[in-house]
C-alpha cells in the first residue's frame, strides 16, 4: 500500500512548487495509474515515492514503513523503473542484473533463473552478453524494467514504462502488472498514453500543476463527466486551460473548488484510514486547499 | 546537375554553421584530451555564469603562463647562442610532433566525434558547407592552440635584439607551419575515417590514442627533466636544425609542414629570400587546402555515415551453467566496487586519466630515478668513484636509518614530503563520486548501502595509486639495505600518507560532487580540472602538515627525541584516517542518500 499524506515539493525556497499538498492512498493488489501533461509533477512525485527525491512537507509511506525515516527499508520493498533507460551503460546486461540482483540481495539460488526466465520473456537472451550502450532506446528500457523485475519486490514505481517497448514487451508489462497486483501487491505507474492507462489501471489518477485534479476509476470520470467519450477527451477536457482547476490555479483561487452538482471531476480526497473512496460515481466534496 | 547545386557551398549557411559548431556543439570526445569546449557542465544562474567566467579566466592565465615559460626559454636559448632560426626549427619541429602524436584524435574529435553530426545532415545545408564549417571551426582551434610554441622563437629574437621586421616575419612563418601541418594531418584523418575499422570503434580508437598520449605527456615529462639541465635545449635546438637542412627527416618534415622547406629563406634570406620564402609557404598551404577540399568534399560525410552506423555487438547468449556463474551473489562493497572499477575501465576518459596515469606514474618516477642515477654517477665516475664503491657508501648509509635514528626521521620527512606531491594525483579520488554523474540519481532510487558505494569508491584508486609504488618504495628499500622494523616504518607511513589523502580527497568530492556533466570529457578537461589538480596539492598538504610537524620537531626543532617524533607522526597518521574514515561512512554517506537532482 501507498500512503502519501500532504506532500508538497518546492525549489528554489520555495519560489517553484512541483508537487502541492497532494494526499492519495493506493491499495494493495491496485494498478494505479498516474495522467498528466508534461511538467505536471509526475516525475517528480514518483521521484519522492522511490525515496530519489524528498518532500518538502508532508510524508510517505510504502506498506507502513516512512520513506524519510527509514529510506534503505522502504527501497527494499519497491521497484523503480525511471523515464530515462540510459543508466550504467557501459556495464553489459548479465552484470547490472547482477549488479541488482547484489543490491536487493536477490537469493543466488533463484536469481539465474530469474533472470533467464526474463530474458526470455523479453527477448533480450542474446543480448545480456553486450553493454547496455550497444542497446537500443527500446531494448535499454527492456532492461531497465527486468532490472526493476528481478527482485519482485512488493510495490512497483514505474515511470512511463512503455515508451520505447515493441508490442509484445508492452503486453508482457502489462500482464507482468496485472499479475503482481493480483496477488495482492501494488502497481503505480505513470504514463501519456491513455489507452493504456483505460486498459490496464484500476484507479486513475490526473495531475496537472502539481496537484491531483482526480482519483477514481475510469467509469467513475466517465461519470462525473457524463461522457462516453474517451479517456483523452476527458483528460484533456480536466487539463484544459479552461477547466475549472486550471482557472482557480490561474486566477490564484482554488484550483479544486468545484462547485455546483459535482458533474465535473472529482477532485481528489485526503488519504483516510479506510482508504480512498472507491465507489463509482460518488461525487466528493470540494476539496478547499 | 540537381546534386551539384544541393552541395553547393553558401557563405551565409557557413557562417550560421559556424556559429552553431562553435557555441553549442557537443563532442563525444572519449579520452578528455581533445581540444574545445565540449559543451559545459549543465548549470544556470549566476553560479554556472561565474564558474564559466572563472574557468575561462583560469585557462588563459594558464595559457599565458606556458606562453611565457617558452618565451624565456626562447629567451636563454638566444642569451646561450642558439639562432633564430634554430629556436624557430625546434619549435616548429615540436610543433610537428605534437601534432603528428596527438592531432589526428583531435581531429577526428572535433570532425568525426560530435552528437550533432547525425542532426547537421537532416537539415537542408549542403554538406560542402557543412564540412568547411567543421574544417574551419577544427583549424581556428588547432592553430590557436599551437600559437603557445610561438614565443620561444620570439625570445630567441629579443636575446639577439633582432628588429620588429624579423618579429613579424617568425609570426607568419610559424602561423603559416601551424595551418600547413593541421591541413596535413586532416588530409590524413579524412581516409582513415572513411576506410579504418579501428576509427570506427570509437573506445577502441580513443583508448589507443589516448594511452598515446598519456604516454607522450609522460615522455615530456620525463625528457624536461634532462632538457632544462645545462645546455640541453641549446643542443636539442642545433640538433634540429641540423636535421632540418638536409635528408630523409627533412623530407619528411617538408611532407607534413612543407613551410619548413622555406624557413631558412624567411629568417635568413635577406628581404627578396623573406618575400619568397613567404609566397612559397603560402602556396604550399594553398596547395593543402585545395588538397584538403577534394578529399574531403569525397570523403568526409562518407566517413561521417560510417561512423553512424558502426558499433558492434557479440552476439553470444549466456546462459545455464554461465549465467548461474555470472550472476552469483556478492556483497554491497564488492557489488559497487566491481561496478565502479568497470565502468573506470571501459570508459576510455576515465581509464586514460585515472587508471593508466596511476599505472605509469610509477613507471615515470623509475625512468627519472634510473636516469638521474646514472647521470649523478656519470658525475662521480668522473671524479673516480666506482659503482660498487658507491653502493657500498650508499648501503652504509642505509643502514645507520634504524629505528630512532635521525636519519629514519627525515627519511619519513622524505615521505611525507612525496605523498604531499601525490596530492597531484588525488583527484582520482576526488571524482570518484562525480564519476557517477546521472547513474549517481538511478543508484538514488535503488536500496543501496552508502558506507559500501563509499568504501568501494576508496579502494580502486587507492589500490591503483599505492600499490604499484609501493613495490617501488620496498624494492628500494631492500636494494638499499634499510633495516627491516625502519623499512616497515616506513612503508607504514606511506601506507597511512595516502590513506589520509585519498579519504579527504574522496570525502571532498563526495560532499561537493559535480554530477551534472553530459560527457566524461567534461569531467577532466578544462580549467576546472586543471584547477582541481593543483587543489590536490593543498589537500596533501593539510592532510600532511601534522605528522611533519611532529617529525621535524626533531629534525629542524629538536624539541622531540627521535623515537617520539617517529611514533607521534604515524600516531597522527592513524588518527587522521580514522577520523577522516568515520566522517566520510558517516556524514558524507548521509549526505550522499539524500542529494538530490
Amino acid at each position: 500500500m501507498i500512503r502519501i499524506d500532504h506532500v508538497s515539493k518546492s525549489y528554489d525556497g520555495g519560489a517553484t512548487t512541483a508537487v502541492r499538498d497532494l494526499s492519495l492512498q493506493i491499495e494493495s493488489g491496485e494498478i494505479f495509474g498516474l495522467l498528466g501533461p508534461n511538467g505536471a509533477g509526475k516525475s517528480t512525485l514518483l521521484n519522492m515515492l522511490a525515496g530519489v527525491l524528498a518532500p518538502s512537507s508532508g510524508t510517505i509511506e510504502l506498506d507502513g514503513v516512512d520513506v524519510a525515516a527509514d529510506p534503505l527499508a522502504a527501497k527494499r520493498g519497491l521497484c523503480y523503473v525511471s523515464d530515462s533507460p540510459d543508466h550504467l551503460l557501459r556495464l553489459k546486461g548479465h552484470e547490472f542484473l547482477r549488479f541488482i540482483a547484489d543490491v536487493y540481495e536477490v537469493p543466488a539460488g533463484v536469481r539465474s533463473a530469474r533472470i533467464a526466465e526474463l530474458a526470455r520473456e523479453y527477448g533480450m537472451e542474446g543480448e545480456l552478453d553486450n553493454k547496455i550502450q550497444s542497446y537500443s532506446h527500446g531494448m535499454r528500457q527492456k532492461m531497465m524494467i527486468m532490472g526493476a523485475l528481478l527482485p519482485d519486490p512488493p510495490i512497483w514505481i514505474l515511470d512511463e514504462p512503455m515508451t520505447g517497448l515493441d508490442p509484445k514487451a508492452s503486453w508482457l508489462l502489462k500482464q507482468s502488472m496485472r499479475r503482481h497486483a493480483d496477488a495482492g501487491k501494488t502497481v503505480l505507474f505513470s504514463t501519456h498514453v491513455l489507452d493504456v492507462a483505460e486498459k490496464v489501471v484500476d484507479r486513475v489518477g490526473v495531475i496537472a500543476h502539481g496537484e491531483l485534479l482526480f482519483v477514481g476509476t475510469v467509469a467513475e470520470m466517465r461519470e462525473h463527466f457524463k461522457s462516453n467519450g474517451s479517456l483523452e477527451e476527458m483528460f484533456l477536457e480536466l487539463t484544459s486551460e479552461n477547466s475549472p482547476f486550471a482557472l482557480g490555479e490561474k486566477d490564484g483561487g482554488e484550483p479544486g473548488g468545484v462547485e455546483g452538482d459535482g458533474s465535473s471531476a472529482a477532485p481528489a480526497a485526503p488519504p483516510t484510514s479506510e482508504g480512498p473512496d472507491r465507489s463509482a460515481g460518488a461525487p466528493k466534496p470540494p476539496e478547499v486547499r | 546537375m540537381a546534386r551539384t547545386a544541393a552541395q553547393a557551398f553558401s557563405w551565409g549557411q557557413f557562417r550560421v554553421m559556424l556559429r552553431v559548431i562553435r557555441k553549442g556543439e557537443q563532442h563525444l570526445d572519449n579520452t578528455g584530451m581533445g581540444i574545445g569546449g565540449d559543451g559545459d557542465a549543465r548549470g544556470k544562474g549566476l553560479a554556472a555564469k561565474m564558474g564559466e567566467g572563472m574557468r575561462r579566466v583560469a585557462m588563459a592565465f594558464l595559457f599565458v603562463v606556458l606562453a611565457a615559460g617558452f618565451f624565456m626559454l626562447g629567451l636563454a636559448m638566444g642569451e646561450a647562442g642558439v639562432t633564430p632560426y634554430a629556436a624557430l626549427s625546434l619549435s616548429v619541429a615540436s610543433l610537428v610532433t605534437l601534432t603528428v602524436l596527438t592531432g589526428l584524435y583531435q581531429a577526428v574529435n572535433i570532425l568525426y566525434f560530435v552528437r550533432d553530426l547525425g542532426y547537421y545532415l537532416t537539415l537542408p545545408i549542403s554538406a560542402t558547407t557543412i564540412m568547411w564549417a567543421k574544417l574551419a571551426h577544427f583549424l581556428a582551434l588547432s592553430v590557436l592552440g599551437d600559437l603557445i610554441l610561438a614565443p620561444l622563437p620570439l625570445g630567441c629574437l629579443l636575446a639577439w635584439g633582432v628588429a620588429w621586421p624579423a618579429w613579424a616575419l617568425v609570426v607568419a612563418a610559424y602561423v603559416l607551419c601551424a595551418v600547413a601541418v593541421n591541413l596535413a594531418l586532416v588530409i590524413a584523418c579524412v581516409p582513415v575515417m572513411r576506410f579504418s575499422r579501428l576509427a570506427h570503434d570509437k573506445d577502441r580508437f580513443s583508448r589507443v590514442f589516448g594511452a598515446i598520449i598519456v604516454v607522450f605527456a609522460l615522455a615530456i615529462g620525463v625528457g624536461s627533466q634532462f632538457a632544462l639541465r645545462g645546455n640541453g635545449l641549446a643542443s636539442m635546438a642545433s640538433g634540429v636544425e641540423g636535421l632540418l637542412s638536409g635528408g630523409v627527416p627533412a623530407v619528411v618534415m617538408g611532407v607534413l609542414c612543407p613551410p619548413t622547406l622555406f624557413m631558412r629563406w624567411v629568417l635568413e634570406g635577406g628581404a627578396a629570400g623573406a618575400a619568397a620564402g613567404l609566397v612559397m609557404s603560402l602556396a604550399c598551404v594553398a596547395l593543402y587546402g585545395w588538397a584538403l577540399s577534394a578529399l574531403a568534399g569525397r570523403w568526409y560525410f562518407e566517413g561521417v555515415q560510417a561512423l553512424q552506423g558502426a558499433g558492434s555487438k557479440s552476439g553470444r547468449s549466456v546462459e545455464g551453467a554461465e549465467l548461474t556463474r555470472v550472476t552469483s551473489a556478492r556483497g554491497q562493497v564488492a557489488a559497487n566496487l566491481s561496478r565502479d572499477w568497470k565502468t573506470m575501465a571501459r570508459v576510455p576518459v576515465f581509464f586514460n586519466q585515472f587508471v593508466l596515469s596511476s599505472l605509469l606514474m610509477p613507471l615515470y618516477f623509475v625512468v627519472i630515478m634510473v636516469a638521474s642515477g646514472f647521470m649523478a654517477f656519470s658525475e662521480v665516475e668522473d671524479a673516480g668513484v666506482s659503482l660498487p664503491v658507491l653502493l657500498d657508501l650508499v648501503r652504509g648509509v642505509a643502514a645507520t636509518f634504524t629505528l630512532g635514528s635521525i636519519g629514519l626521521v627525515w627519511c619519513a620527512v622524505g615521505v611525507i614530503g612525496f605523498s604531499i606531491l601525490l596530492g597531484f594525483s588525488s583527484y582520482t579520488f576526488t571524482m570518484g563520486v562525480s564519476r557517477d554523474g546521472d547513474d549517481f540519481f538511478f543508484l538514488r532510487g535503488l536500496p543501496l548501502d552508502w558506507r559500501a558505494y563509499l568504501v568501494a569508491k576508496f579502494v580502486s584508486p587507492y589500490l591503483l595509486s599505492t600499490v604499484p609504488m609501493l613495490v617501488i618504495i620496498v624494492v628500494a628499500l631492500v636494494a638499499l639495505g634499510v633495516p627491516a622494523p625502519s623499512g616497515a616504518y616506513l612503508v607504514l607511513v606511506y601506507l597511512g600518507a595516502t590513506a589520509a589523502l585519498g579519504l579527504l580527497s574522496l570525502g571532498l568530492g563526495a560532499w561537493f560532487p559535480r554530477l551534472n556533466w553530459d560527457n566524461e570529457a567534461q569531467l577532466v578537461k578544462g580549467g576546472g580540472a586543471t584547477l582541481m589538480v593543483f587543489a590536490g596539492l593543498v589537500v596533501g598538504v593539510v592532510v600532511m602538515v601534522l605528522p611533519a610537524l611532529a617529525l621535524l620537531g626533531c629534525g629542524l626543532w629538536a624539541v622531540l627525541d627521535p623515537v617520539a617524533a617517529l611514533a607521534l607522526a604515524l600516531a597522527l597518521l592513524v588518527v587522521e584516517c580514522a577520523a577522516l574514515a568515520g566522517w566520510l561512512l558517516g556524514p558524507c554517506a548521509r549526505r550522499l542518500s539524500l542529494l538530490e537532482r
